[in-house]
């Protein structure tokens, strides 16, 4: 026996604890198992059990477990004095928070939730500021990634949400990616891409850029950026006047298709071609597989939505796939890939400046009524609230007054950083709720240490509507707090309701969550328990959930998909003589934004910097050679970066990984040309120019 | 009665409620808990259902009464514990350890001894003969597709006579011979069918139900003795009253061989329907097959995470400043990333398989890393997993003067 094993006390008590949990990164939604030794979390394990990812993961979720006990953590509350942040307690911190927000007019303060935490801090966010702030104005990131596939596929078919299942791609006998780069921006979706390639299904890509899953494709379709309504426009009208539109499809399921029909006749692929760069033929060609295949599956992500038309472009996959029936089976479906982990879940829970819970509309009297009675409070507003870039416009107008945001990061991540960081300074007063000193929080004036995932209990929602059960693996460093719990400590401050805010667990707070929330009615704990989970709708506890949608009608009231006749508008800000190239913004493989990945020490090590991809012939005409640092500007401002030199890249367009605040690209990127049907900046297309820093050979 | 190395038992446990509940009279879970109750060990490391039994999770025992949470066999378990202990638990540097090992994870504790990464006198190996595991999801699947049952139903699964046994809580059984499985793509891990190690006998005990005939069958266990550590602890358990040993019948031992010898020829038989040449092609040749494979590579470490020897703290893949061969942040990496990571770790590599399951790509990277091994054991006559010799790349094999 090993002496050295025995302590005074006896047998030291080892313990190593395998936590099974859900990946704090992307929408896919991945397991995996949290290794816990000594109350720290040393390591992340497969879970092979788990049907999303069966224990494989992508380099974001391999080292997650490196940030959770990082020093730099947040561990006490911090408030800002003469420009400094000083210690200060959390009676303190919160008293201070509530005397701000009972001395202005609702209507002068906002909210941004956090679409990483889980459910049921999302849903006391989004409480909290409806019935003890009195506002509407809350809004989360899904406003710049999804916000235009909630309202176009809403729209379209009634429900805004990803179809299908995952697995569901293994099945198709086509799939269409068109501004989705899954082997990157969502590793365990690419690998089921991977798999029905494998199992014989023609893959096709359209993207700007020729994307490591562009590299897998059978087909890569490069196109020129912000061109996807055309595009889409002019397969539909080969694909109608080749006749192979599914005549019964459109007519027992759809309506509006002559407006459809007559709008796209006038796209030919020749006409497309023009627009797009995409030769007639490609066009043809493409379009005729797509409508010929059985099942055809699209899939898309940012690269369609985040345009000052992307309602539009989401729109135009709706058309696509009613057109050609590739709607309610397995293997077909209009699939977009959520961003963040609980993105979905965000928007279910109500964090919209428009919509309760399961949303239902705020416009609506009689659901606000009813929210009324529900949540026991005075009468809710029945105008929606302001969205994010309102909000920061509001904010730099002097309107909107104070801020309290959890978990957002405007400053990497909102489009014209010089824009958001005056709109942050002109604030009265900035609350910022985080797990790390994160760019956004250097403008707070107080700043609320979070508990991280890791910490705590409760439910992420993938993007195939799938609603997981987080676990707790170790309590939260020194004071920091879960989120629920904070705005409860606030409520009880304001006067709320004390039974209103009084929760015992995430599990009581999901309880509440199921009464108000249809599509989450029948999700029981024990239900959640299983691996599986359960994707809603699943409106009561027999009901064995809906992986996939719309199988035999779409979710309007009258049961049909409404066909939608789009124009072409393109970018709103194009190249000139003064900024010739269009700029694109993307996410890598090795990051989530930043203020995580970037402390991950094995993925900054992999990437520790940004790099602007340039195309090999626009690069020889500027002189500029690999790794060279240049400067590239735009109309909002300029930074110094370093050139990625590829052919891998469209001439004319170039490339900036929105991570890295030293070379940030929404620097440059345009907060003014808005999606007037969502709200989303125009991410995608910006008109910048490059040039050699000045003194460089 | 003096016990000694290559011994063989029927062996039970002599309490009556364990003998009846345990798996096959519940030999190993008494001998577990005997370890742990003499304070020959400090814990036991072996596995527990999570979720349920398609969801096989490590369990660290220091409790005797716990052992009985990992009883049972788990043909969904697909985990490597060697790499546990070596990641996890410090390689056992300071406690005394009791680990359960199926052949893979067996021969990487065998191959990490050597290495030193695991401290051999502080590790007793309960060796269990296995068949081949089955991966969790695909095996639902299969429970769907080929058994026709709601595999949230069945209770237990048993592979025997070459056919995977599945019965539900209705009590009804359905068996499918392994091999129609197979030809459809399910049953076992690629990886396992290709493992000629059914019985690990680098463990210091080799436990299974194979050969156990009579009026036992069913309800002991067939235990052979591989070491004189292996000696010991049965010798102390029988001692202490714990479990009941007996001789086998002849006849069942020649009918563990048979088995044995079955399960080594379908080995052959998957070895030869994966590889080209049997002993491992030239190693480029290998490589060259693989490149289409090797391009939807997402650089995520996974396989590196997994592979119980790769133990660097600092590995070159990733070296601060970066390999000049090897560009930081590049998707697909160069394939020079699997080459390195080859050079590293091929002639220990066990064909444990975790490196292929966690794979986002879906590269073979065990059927490409056995077959390179095949070549390394053709070239330089090593074998891995087993006692004798050290990694011949690894360390040179010098031979020790005769010490005087």
């Amino acid at each position: 026996m090993d002496q050295n094993f025995k302590t005074n006390e006896g047998i030291r008590k080892m313990e190593i604890k395998y936590v099974p949990t859900i990946c704090p990164y992307c929408g896919v939604g991945c397991g995996m198992n949290l290794v816990v030794k000594d109350d720290k979390v040393v390591g992340v394990e497969p879970w092979k059990r788990h049907p999303v990812n069966e224990g494989k993961l992508c380099p974001k979720g391999n080292f997650c477990y490196e940030i959770i006990h990082r020093d730099d953590r947040l561990t006490t509350p911090l408030i800002k004095e003469n420009g400094e942040f000083r210690e200060a307690s959390w009676d303190e911190a919160l008293d201070l928070v509530a005397s701000k927000l009972q001395a202005y007019d609702p209507n002068e303060i906002g909210f941004f939730a956090c679409a990483r935490s889980p459910n049921e801090n999302i849903y006391v966010n989004q409480k909290f500021a409806r019935v003890v702030v009195g506002t509407q104005n809350i809004d989360h990131c899904a406003r710049l990634c999804h916000g235009p596939t909630v309202a176009g596929l809403a729209a379209s078919f009634g429900s805004g949400a990803m179809t299908n299942s995952y697995e569901s791609f293994e099945h198709a006998d086509l799939i269409f990616s068109i501004g989705a780069n899954s082997l990157e921006a969502h590793p365990l979706v690419g690998r089921r891409l991977m798999r029905a390639k494998a199992n014989g299904a023609y893959f096709i890509v359209a993207d700007p850029r020729y994307t490591p899953t562009a590299k897998q494709s059978d087909q890569y379709v490069p196109f020129k950026t912000g061109t996807d309504v055309a595009l889409m426009n002019a397969m539909m009208n080969v694909i109608i006047s080749e006749g192979l539109e599914d005549k019964e499809f459109i007519e027992k399921r759809t309506k509006n298709y002559e407006e459809l029909k007559e709008l796209v006749s006038k796209y030919t692929p020749e006409m497309a071609a023009e627009i797009t760069q995409v030769p007639a033929d490609v066009i043809r060609d493409i379009a005729i597989k797509y409508a010929k295949a059985d099942k055809a599956a699209i899939v898309y992500s940012l690269g369609i939505t985040e345009h000052s038309h992307g309602v539009d472009n989401v729109q135009q996959t709706a058309n696509l796939a009613m057109l050609t029936g590739n709607i309610g089976r397995l293997g077909t479906g209009v699939n977009p890939l959520r961003g963040q982990n609980n993105v979905q879940g965000a928007c279910d829970m109500g964090a919209l400046p428009s919509d309760y819970p399961g949303y239902q509309k705020v416009i609506d009297e009689d659901i606000s009524e009813r929210f009324t009675v529900t949540w026991e409070c005075k009468d809710l507003v029945c105008t929606p609230g302001l969205k994010i870039p309102e909000m920061i416009e509001s904010a730099a107008k002097g309107d909107l007054k104070v801020l309290y945001i959890t978990g957002e990061d405007p400053v990497i991540s909102d489009p014209d950083t010089n824009h958001v960081e005056e709109a942050l300074n002109n604030l009265d007063f900035f609350v910022v709720q985080d797990i790390f000193m994160t760019d956004t929080a250097q403008f707070a004036d107080v700043v609320l240490p979070a508990a991280c995932w890791a910490e705590q209990e409760g439910t992420f929602t993938n993007g195939e509507r799938r609603v997981q059960l987080i676990r707790k693996a170790v309590d939260p460093p020194g004071e920091a707090k879960v989120d629920w719990e904070i705005y409860g400590e606030l409520a009880k401050r304001l006067g709320a309701n004390p039974e209103a805010f009084n929760y015992s667990s995430a599990q009581d707070i999901f309880e509440e969550v199921r009464t108000v929330t249809p599509q989450y009615a029948g999700m029981n704990r024990e239900r959640l328990e299983r691996p599986e989970a359960l994707h809603w709708p699943c409106p009561t506890e027999e009901h064995p959930g809906t992986a996939m949608m719309h199988v035999e009608k779409f979710a309007h009231p009258d049961g049909l998909g409404i066909f939608s006749p789009l124009e072409e508008q393109g970018p709103k800000e194009v190249p000139d003589e003064e900024y010739p190239l269009l700029l694109t913004t993307t996410r890598i493989l090795f990051h989530y934004h930043a203020a995580m990945t970037r402390r991950a020490d094995t993925l900054d090590r992999e990437v520790p910097t940004g790099y602007v991809e340039i195309n090999t012939e626009d690069a020889k005409e500027l002189g500029i050679i690999n790794n060279e640092k240049v400067k590239v500007k735009s109309r909002r401002g300029e930074i110094e970066i370093p050139a990625r030199v590829t052919p891998d890249i469209l001439k004319g367009i170039v490339n900036i990984p929105m991570h890295f605040r030293e070379c940030s690209a929404n620097v440059l990127t345009n907060a003014s040309a808005i999606d007037p049907r969502s709200g989303m900046p125009e991410y995608k297309a910006c008109a910048v120019s490059i040039a050699k820093m000045e003194g460089s050979k | 009665m003096s016990i000694e190395v290559n011994d063989k038992f029927y062996a039970k446990s002599s309490d009556a409620a364990i003998a009846e509940a345990g798996e096959y009279g519940g030999a190993v879970t008494t001998l577990l808990k005997y370890l742990l109750k003499a304070g020959i060990v400090d814990a036991v490391l072996a596995v527990e259902s999570g979720a349920d039994l398609y969801d096989a999770v490590p369990i660290l025992i220091e409790d005797p009464e716990d052992v009985i949470k990992a009883s049972g066999s788990l043909h969904f378990g697909t985990l490597n514990l060697a790499k546990v202990v070596e990641r996890y638990l410090d390689g056992a540097q300071d406690m005394k350890l009791a680990v359960t090992v199926k052949g893979c994870d067996a021969m990487t504790m065998v191959e990490l001894m050597k290495r030193e990464r695991v401290n051999a006198d502080n590790v007793i190996m309960i060796g269990l003969n296995c068949g081949g595991t089955m991966p969790p999801v695909k095996g639902r699947q299969m429970m769907e597709d080929f058994y026709e049952v709601d595999p949230d139903s069945v209770v237990k699964e048993e592979i025997a006579k070459g056919k995977l046994i599945v019965e539900t809580e209705d009590g009804t059984e359905k068996e499918i011979p392994i091999d129609d499985l197979e030809e459809e793509g399910f049953g076992r891990r690629t990886n396992c069918r290709r493992c000629e190690v059914n019985i690990p006998k680098m463990a210091d005990l080799a436990c299974g139900n194979w050969g156990v005939i009579g009026p036992l069958a069913g309800k002991a266990t067939f235990i052979e003795v591989n070491s004189p550590k292996g000696a010991e602890i049965l010798e102390k358990a029988q001692e202490a009253g714990v479990i009941d040993l007996e001789a086998p019948i002849p006849k069942g031992i020649e009918i563990r061989e048979k088995i044995d010898g079955a399960m080594v020829r379908l080995a052959d038989k998957w070895q030869d329907k994966d590889w080209e040449d049997k002993t491992g092609r030239e190693i480029f040749s290998v490589l060259s097959e693989y490149m289409d494979d090797f391009s939807r590579c997402l650089k995520c470490y996974g396989c590196r995470e997994a592979c119980p020897i790769c133990y660097c703290d600092d590995c070159c893949l990733e070296a601060n400043n970066g390999p000049d061969w090897l560009s930081k942040g590049e998707v697909p990496p160069s394939p020079m990333f699997h080459l390195e990571r080859m050079l590293h770790m091929v002639e220990s590599c066990t064909n444990c398989g975790q490196c292929e399951e966690v794979c986002p790509g879906e590269i073979p990277l065990a059927k490409i890393w056995h077959e390179v091994n095949a070549k390394i054991k053709d070239q330089f006559g090593y074998t891995k997993g087993v006692e004798e010799g050290k990694p011949p790349i690894a360390y040179f094999p010098f031979p020790q003067p005769a010490s005087k």
